[in-house]
């Protein structure tokens, strides 16, 4: 892979910027990674999918 | 009551433009003066209505022909610049290229013209409400200062008197922070409880729309116009609206006051920790039992809200990523829009999953307590240019500390208020912090009401 950011994250950036970006990512991954450790196997997301979502109108 | 009309508040206002002691269009000329006079120096607008006069002499027509609306009718509003509107061009703060938004009334702009509101302008947000610090608005309380944000404009124009209500969105705290940096009252509702049909999206499981005003009885006024049902906003929920001005009298004698000791109260400026300690005083004072309590998952929320809000907010600009626009975007809006690239599928379902177990910590934590309060943020007023403060003795960004208290509330979707509680050394104010079980906004602001009746924060205004 030429440019894994590219092709994996759809990241299209001059390596400079990439650096910037990657460097302010940082803090943020700290907190992701810490959220990666939890065990929430059992737990479903809070995400409903609603196929009658197209027919909802006023009551 | 004619002089200093801007300095009245809802509550006092609706009565006498009812009996016609006051004119709507002399109210609308007076925010637009005062708009004249202060807004060179705080630019909290980034347009105001040419249609403001009109629609108020309007109104007062009606009323003295005695079609009388409600308490909203001939009131002057902010509306916050991601509301798209039908007489008033849409920014969201951004001068990128090739965005366009369209000319029609967000479901709660409708509302509030169907209630007779006079919208006097577009209040500047932080661009596509990515941002704390919403530039170029400056703090009425001290002009070197941040008016927070993303609804910066709307809390600026509200604590200034520029407008006598004002709408925001909150997305990761942007109605309560610039409320407690403004002095201003600012409520997130529960999820689902005001529409955000016509709210251009920032992260859509996680954006609330919602009012800011002077005083909690004004915001029980804004929220018996803006609640109810709306199809045209998939998450709102068809749930019955009670009469909140009517809940306002409920008494604090007897309700359970949670306080959760971590988190909360972990890293916080001096002055805004004393401040909630004695808030929290004075509601025991005033008869409730404080309950202490601690919800240790709130440790990984952190993570959690970053992974949604990255994630959804790129998607929503995936098509300005691809047309090469985001450059275009100012500087630190544009680096969160790329990182957004960034935060995996299983990052983001793994943060859904983190939701869920939060929702149900608080949901037992709400088995025991009435509402919860602590500190709306752990800083006041941050100057303007700087991105690191001082909280308990560290530097910390301010990206991460200002919305560590309100994050969770979007998190869990949860109702929560943010009211004045004092000033610190530097006379900027500090925000208290109450939430509520969902759909119980009536708990939150009778608690709202009983702390502010017994202090006078909300008699102080800003030297101008």
């Amino acid at each position: 892979m030429s440019d894994p950011y590219k092709e994996l994250f759809g990241l299209d950036l001059p390596p400079e910027r990439l650096q910037e970006v990657l460097a302010a990512y940082g803090d943020i991954l700290a907190e992701i990674r810490k959220l990666r450790s939890l065990d929430l196997t059992d737990v479903h997301p809070a995400v409903v999918f609603e196929p009658t979502a197209p027919y909802r109108k006023a009551p | 009551m004619s002089s200093e009309l801007w300095k009245k508040s809802l509550a006092e206002l609706a009565p006498a433009i009812r009996s016609g002691k006051v004119s709507p269009v002399a109210l609308t000329e007076a925010c637009l003066g005062r708009i004249e006079e202060v807004d060179e120096r705080l630019d909290s607008f980034i347009h105001v209505s040419k249609h403001a006069l009109d629609n108020a002499c309007a109104a007062e027509r009606e009323i003295k022909a005695g079609k009388y609306r409600g308490p909203l009718h001939g009131i002057p509003v902010g509306i916050k610049d991601n509301y798209v509107t039908s007489d008033m061009p849409t920014t969201v703060g951004s001068t990128a290229p090739g965005l366009k938004y369209p000319m029609r009334d967000a479901a709660a702009v409708a509302r509030l013209r169907a209630a007779g509101a006079v919208p006097i302008g577009k209040t500047r947000t932080h661009e596509f409400a990515w941002g704390n610090v919403t530039p170029p608005v400056c703090n009425p309380w001290d002009l070197s200062r941040v008016p927070s944000g993303s609804s910066g404009g709307s809390g600026a124009a509200v604590a200034a008197g520029l407008c006598v209500a004002a709408l925001g969105s909150d997305t990761g705290g942007s109605i309560r922070m610039p409320a407690a940096a403004c002095g201003t009252v600012g409520l997130k509702a529960t999820f689902g409880r005001v529409s955000r049909d016509g709210v251009v999206p920032h992260s859509w499981s996680l954006d609330h729309a919602g009012p800011l005003t002077r005083t909690v009885a004004d915001t029980a006024l804004m929220m018996q116009v803006l609640a109810g049902y709306d199809a045209a906003d998939p998450a709102c929920q068809a749930q019955p609206v009670p009469d909140y001005t009517k809940a306002l009298t409920k008494p604090v004698k007897g309700l359970r006051i949670g306080v959760c000791r971590n988190h909360f109260f972990e890293s916080l400026q001096e002055d805004v920790e004393r401040a909630v300690e004695q808030s929290i005083a004075d509601l025991a004072a005033a008869g409730a039992t404080i309950v202490e309590l601690k919800i240790p998952l709130l440790e990984y929320g952190l993570g959690a809200i970053f992974a949604i809000e990255l994630s959804s907010s790129t998607a929503y600009h995936d098509a300005s990523l691809l047309a090469g626009r985001v450059p275009d975007f100012q500087p630190d809006v544009r680096t969160l829009v790329e990182i957004g690239r960034l935060v995996t599928g299983p990052d983001y379902l793994k943060a859904e999953q983190y939701r869920s177990a939060l929702m149900e910590e608080y949901r037992k934590v709400f088995e025991h307590v009435d509402v919860v309060v602590g500190p709306t943020t752990p800083i006041t007023a941050w100057k303007r240019g700087e991105w690191t403060v001082q909280v308990a003795g560290k530097p910390e960004s301010v990206l991460a500390a200002s919305w560590r208290f309100t994050y969770p509330y979007n998190l869990t979707g949860l109702p929560a208020i943010s009211i004045p509680c004092g000033f610190d050394h530097d006379g900027l104010p500090i925000g208290l912090q109450i939430a509520g079980r969902p759909f119980d906004e009536t708990t939150v602001l009778s608690v709202a009401h009983a702390y502010e009746r017994g202090h006078d924060w909300k008699n102080r205004w800003p030297k101008l």
